[in-house]
Formats: C-alpha cells, sequence, structure tokens
C-alpha cells in the first residue's frame, strides 16, 4: 500500500513538471503551428541563466536567491522565445518543415554555447528552507515538501492559463487565432504581435519548467533533449493545442514512468511509447485533440 | 473611397485576376459573376489575403497595396468573407468584443444587439451553434463594428432562406446612411441589384462592363450573356 501511494505521488509529481513543460510547447503549437523543436532548449537556458543568478546569491546566504533565479530563468526563456519567434520564425510563417528545422539548428547552436560557458558539471538549484525538507503525507510517510509544491505549482499553472485563454483579450486573441489565423488578422489585430506574446509566453512556462525541474533532479545537457521528448509525447498523447489535453497526457506519462520504474525498470522507457502508440492507433488527434 | 487600378494577381501559372479596375465611391457598388470568375480573389486581394502580382488599390488616396490584413483592416476597410468565417472557440458577445473599440463611433456593440435582436438573444452562443443566417449577421456586425470607411462583403446571401435575405439586403441599405462604403460581391443578382447603385460584372478575371443598376435587372439579355441566368428566374 505504502509502495503504490509512492509510486503514484512519484508519477503525479513528475506529471506535474511534464506538464509545466508542455503546456508552453503545446501553446505555441496550437496558435502558430509551429512545431518547436528548441523548446528543450528554453528549459536549458532558463535553468542555467537561473542558475547563475542563483549561485552568487545562496553563497552569500541570501534567503530569496532560489526565487530570484526562478524569476532569472523566466525571464531569460521568454526574451529568449519572442526572439525566436521574432527573429527567425516570423520570416518562414506556415512553413512548417522549415520551421523545424531551424529550431533544430537552433538547439544544436545553443547547446553547444552552454557547453562552452557552463561547462558539463551538472548543476543543481537548492530549494528555499520555506519549501525544503519534508512533509507527512498519508499512506505514504514523509515526501520531499518541494515535489508537493511542484504539483501546487502545476495546478496554479493550469488554472492561471485557463484564465488568461477565457477572460483575457490576450485569451480571446489566441482561441480566434487557433480557428482562424487570416481572418483574425483581417479583424485588425496585430497577429505577428500575438504571435510573439504567445511564443514569450509559452517559453516562460518552459523556463519555470526549467527552474523547478533543475530544484528536483539535476540541470546538464540532454535535459533538452529529454525535455523535448517529452514535450511530444505529452500533447501527441493529450491531443495539440489543449490545455486539459496537455493535463491528461502528461499524467499518464507521468504514472507511466515511475510504474515502469517500479515494476519493470529495464523496460520501463517502452512503455511511454507504448502508450503514444497506442494513443496514434486509435485515436490520431490524441485524447481531447480536435480532428 | 476605394480604388483599384489594374490589379492582377496570380497563383503559379494561373492568372486569376487580368488588370481589375475598379472605384467605390459613396454609393454601393456590386460585383456579379458567374463562379470562378475571381470575384473572391478581388475581395482578398483588396484586403491583404493574397498578394498582389501588379497594380495598386487605395483607400482616400492612401495605399493598401503589400501590406498586412491587419494594416489594411486598420486602414479602415473590414471584410465579410465567403462562408462567414466566424470563429467556432469565441462566444457571439467575444467577436464583438474582439473588434469593439471605441464607445462614441457610429457601430456600437449596444448597437449591434438593437440592429440583430437575434444574436443578443444568443450572446453566450458559440461561433458553431449558430444558424446559418446568424452566422451571417455575426461576420456582418462584426465587421461593421469595426466602423470601417468600406465594407467588402463576398457573397453575404449565400446560403441564406429568402426571409433571411430581405432582412440582409433592409440592413446593407443603411450603411450608406452611415457614411460607409460598400463593394458587394454577390451571386444573387436581386441582392446586388436592390442594394446597390452600380453593378460591374467579372469576366475572367476582367471587369466586362460597369452599368446602372436598375439597367442590369431590367436587361434579361446582358444578364443571360453575362451570367447565364433564365430570364425572370430571379424575381
Amino acid at each position: 500500500m505504502d509502495l503504490a501511494a509512492t509510486i503514484v505521488l512519484n508519477g503525479l509529481t513528475l506529471a506535474a513538471l511534464y506538464f509545466i513543460v508542455a503546456s508552453g510547447f503545446s501553446l505555441i503549437f496550437g496558435l502558430m503551428r509551429v512545431v518547436n523543436m528548441a523548446h528543450g532548449t528554453l528549459y536549458l537556458v532558463a535553468g542555467y541563466v537561473g542558475y547563475r543568478v542563483f549561485e552568487p546569491l545562496y553563497d552569500a546566504d541570501v534567503w530569496w536567491a532560489w526565487y530570484a533565479g526562478l524569476a532569472a530563468g523566466i525571464v531569460a526563456a521568454a526574451v529568449a522565445g519572442a526572439l525566436l519567434q521574432w527573429v527567425l520564425l516570423s520570416w518562414m510563417q506556415g512553413q512548417e518543415l522549415r520551421q523545424a528545422l531551424v529550431t533544430i539548428g537552433v538547439s544544436i547552436i545553443v547547446a553547444d554555447q552552454v557547453l562552452a560557458i557552463f561547462g558539463g558539471t551538472p548543476r543543481q538549484f537548492f530549494a528555499p528552507d520555506a519549501i525544503f525538507g519534508s512533509t507527512r503525507v498519508p499512506f505514504v510517510g514523509g515526501y520531499p515538501t518541494f515535489r508537493l509544491v511542484q504539483i501546487g505549482i502545476a495546478i496554479a499553472v493550469g488554472i492561471a492559463l485557463w484564465l488568461v485563454l477565457n477572460r483575457t483579450r490576450l485569451g480571446m486573441m489566441i482561441r480566434a487565432g487557433v480557428d482562424d489565423r487570416e481572418m483574425l488578422g483581417a479583424c485588425g489585430v496585430n497577429v505577428p504581435r500575438v504571435g510573439i506574446a504567445v511564443f514569450a509566453l509559452g517559453a516562460a512556462l518552459c523556463g519555470l519548467g526549467g527552474v523547478i525541474g533543475s530544484t528536483a533532479q539535476p540541470l546538464a545537457l540532454g535535459q533538452d533533449g529529454r525535455f523535448l521528448l517529452i514535450s511530444l509525447v505529452v500533447v501527441i498523447v493529450g491531443g495539440m493545442g489543449s490545455i486539459t489535453g496537455t493535463a491528461i497526457g502528461a499524467i499518464l506519462v507521468g504514472l507511466a514512468e515511475q510504474i515502469g520504474q517500479a515494476m519493470f525498470p529495464t523496460y520501463s522507457v517502452i512503455l511511454t511509447f507504448v502508450i503514444m502508440v497506442a494513443v496514434l492507433a486509435l485515436r490520431p488527434q490524441g485524447i481531447l485533440g480536435r480532428a | 473611397m476605394l480604388s483599384v487600378t489594374d490589379l492582377h494577381v496570380r497563383f503559379g501559372e494561373a492568372h486569376i485576376l487580368q488588370g481589375v479596375s475598379i472605384a467605390v465611391g459613396r454609393t454601393p457598388l456590386a460585383i456579379v459573376g458567374r463562379n470562378g470568375m475571381g470575384k473572391t480573389t478581388l475581395c482578398q486581394a483588396i484586403m491583404g489575403l493574397v498578394r498582389s502580382s501588379e497594380g495598386a488599390v487605395t483607400l482616400a488616396g492612401t495605399p493598401l497595396t503589400g501590406k498586412l490584413p491587419y494594416q489594411v483592416a486598420r486602414s479602415g476597410v473590414a471584410l465579410v468573407p465567403q462562408g462567414r468565417r466566424t470563429f467556432p472557440s469565441l462566444s457571439v458577445h467575444e467577436h464583438l468584443l474582439l473588434v469593439a473599440r471605441t464607445r462614441d463611433a457610429a457601430w456600437t456593440i449596444d448597437r449591434v444587439y438593437d440592429t440583430f435582436p437575434r444574436l443578443a438573444e444568443r450572446r453566450r452562443n458559440g461561433g458553431t451553434e449558430l444558424s446559418g443566417g446568424e452566422q451571417q449577421m455575426l461576420a456582418i456586425a462584426r465587421a461593421l463594428l469595426m466602423n470601417p470607411t468600406l465594407v467588402i462583403m463576398d457573397e453575404p446571401s449565400e446560403g441564406l432562406a429568402p426571409v433571411i435575405v430581405d432582412q440582409l439586403i433592409g440592413v446593407l441599405r443603411t450603411l450608406e446612411g452611415d457614411g460607409m462604403g460598400l463593394l458587394l460581391v454577390e451571386q444573387n443578382l436581386r441582392v446586388a441589384t436592390e442594394v446597390a447603385s452600380e453593378v460591374s460584372i467579372m469576366v475572367t478575371g476582367r471587369i466586362a462592363t460597369t452599368l446602372p443598376a436598375h439597367v442590369l435587372a431590367a436587361d434579361t439579355e446582358i444578364q443571360r450573356r453575362y451570367l447565364g441566368v433564365a430570364a425572370g428566374g430571379h424575381h
């Protein structure tokens, strides 16, 4: 009982991180139809820039070191995402293959630059005292507080995204743009600018995931590829462009990884892809995707 | 108001618009013609939705050629596109909020709801839950709320019941009084001739002739030659 509960909770905390990262990917794809192969790169950028801000403050024993690192990481990712769209991708609007190749190129270049600047040593943030340590959870016992906070942040992100999409003018423009980009432009909306805003928002979510993820587990090269792959699987399973679908996809993938690692560690990696293949075979548009 | 001079549009090898010139003044101008003559392409080219290869479009002297659709819209042109193209994810009210800007303009959200009471009843419904006529009213309301200098309407009567078409004609006739220009593309000759004072006939990417609406309405020979309609079939 205890073990099963622990595995489920582990799966959910992992799912929380996956949701935060993949929701940004899904948002960008939904409006821009860009398969952003540099999404994992935004995770890296947020992690390393955040760490550069975090480290000296942490050494100086400042209590808000982690929060400063978090803010720096989010801002860095948002700026990088906005620049990616504004400088590179806006020139090839609608050419999906070219955009995918360009973003792959960007991800390779940035990964090498990260290696040159920061070296290959893994880094890890230390969570502030308030959310460090452990909390007693029924059926599980002592559980890292930060991982519970991670779930809370994911829920907050989900609610915030829902509010932005359904209760703000930007959200109205995003939904209309997903339906019919051309007509949104003909209504006098500066679609290129909305695109940059959406890219910045999606990248900021990825940046939030980058700092949170690098607090829960080490940050190193290779995480970019891992989180890109996970974002792809999560949105393929859940359905491109649907926030609820992304949440369902993240939970499925997170649980599958943890259950797989506990039950049959050697083949656990396969389980994720079995889910993806099954969804693609039975419902190619994803669980909540529109046909 | 709107002036289109020698406009050409090519899609690869296909030469869709072959030098169209029209001028829309204070009174509505209608363009009629059979399917595939380039009427919709003309609307899209004016709006900036397709690129023209030659020619110029100006609105009250301001060049529109080469501008992006949102820039054309902000210069004062609104489009009611063929097929309505309302947004399925937005409610009726959200469509109006999206385009409404100022409170002291001629068309406000309140005036839209006064003019189209049916939209007021359905303000919370999504864009796909409306009937064809309601969607058309919404597409028109969306364009009017932008308070443009000129509205382009691409086959607004398409697929509408006759009683709704009569309502539509009533609404279109009020636009001139608001000082709004109207370029009306129609398959329905009755709508074209009852709304516009002048009608241009488009044949294979060119304007074949322009004549007063009452002349076209009465001349079955011209109707048969350019439009292939049976005499009297539209009244």
